[in-house]
């Protein structure tokens, strides 16, 4: 990027720290992780980006930024819905974990560096945050969240899921993009 | 909100499933409606597009000049169909649902959800 204002460097830094943390906390645990801890994982992910999307929502007026936020919602509900009658299909109910539980801590943390921002600023940075977080997710899901399910059903509705998680990632790589224009 | 654009093409709504024999027709520039399709168990008709992970299949799709293209959502998102320069677009489609496209030129369209999904037809 050309002529980064510094507090966009710290901005993207925060992002980039928050990501890495996203990153450690879906591969902090050695242990593996039951059925029900995935399905934990699995909901906690989506529900973190709702939440982003719901702040930006709030406070971008960027109309294009706007939408992708409601595409957000829109789809990692649907995601959330699917996984909920699975479960319930199943029998299972989610196990909190330490894996959702640091999801849960860093996503507060990057929610507080979203909040404190306005205009373009917030625009870049929830836009950039979505690129970080999407790339988090699809690694951990291709990853971690597939390879340590045992129920096949759960295991395809993960594989489901990459295809849009992916379409999220280009679309907001295309954002980024005509920000950083 | 989006505001609806104005459909050169003939949009028809399908009422219950892919059989598209029967459904209600639009007039002539008006906006297709969509087709309240139930999960269809038969086998796609020719010239049928399915919407699945997030992708039109097939993406390139050869049809005659005034041919129909069924669009089914077999995904497990909403999805739309948009002409690449947004001269129509269809209502969002909702998983199950579809619409029908009657193409008089070759187009290019796209998701304008998902605007990474890009499709094409090709009148011969």
């Amino acid at each position: 990027m050309k002529n980064i204002h510094p507090f966009s460097a710290v901005c993207t830094g925060l992002i980039v720290i928050s990501s890495v943390f996203a990153s450690s906390a879906f591969g902090q645990t050695n242990a593996k992780l039951s059925d029900a801890e995935v399905a934990s994982v699995a909901v906690v992910a989506n529900q973190i980006d709702i939440s982003y999307a719901e702040i930006a929502k709030q406070k971008s007026k960027d109309p294009d930024v706007v939408q992708f936020a409601e595409t957000m919602i829109n789809d990692h509900n649907a995601v959330i819905a699917q996984a909920v009658a699975l479960v319930k299909k199943l029998g299972v109910t989610p196990a909190d974990n330490a894996v959702s539980q640091r999801l849960l801590k860093d996503a507060e943390q990057t929610k507080k560096a979203l909040r404190a921002k306005s205009g373009i600023a917030f625009n870049k940075a929830y836009v950039d945050n979505e690129v970080a977080y999407h790339k988090a997710v699809i690694d951990a899901v291709e990853g971690l969240l597939i390879p340590e399910s045992e129920n096949q059903e759960l295991k395809a509705l993960l594989q489901n899921v990459v295809p849009a998680l992916k379409a999220h990632l280009g679309h907001a790589e295309m954002l980024q993009k005509n920000l950083n224009k | 909100m989006k505001v609806p654009w104005k459909n050169p093409y003939i949009g028809i709504c399908l009422l219950q499933t892919i059989f598209v024999v029967s459904g209600c027709r639009s007039a002539p520039g008006q906006p297709g409606s969509v087709g309240h399709a139930t999960h269809p168990t038969a086998m796609p008709a020719a010239d049928t597009v399915e919407i699945k992970q997030m992708t039109f299949i097939p993406q390139e799709i050869a049809v005659n000049k005034g041919g129909k293209v069924v669009f089914i959502n077999r995904d497990m998102v909403t999805h739309d169909i948009t002409e690449m320069n947004k001269t129509w677009h269809s209502s969002a489609l909702k998983v199950g649902e579809s619409w029908v496209f009657i193409a008089e030129k070759t187009v290019g369209y796209f998701c304008s959800i998902h605007p990474v999904m890009k499709g094409r037809i090709v009148v011969r």
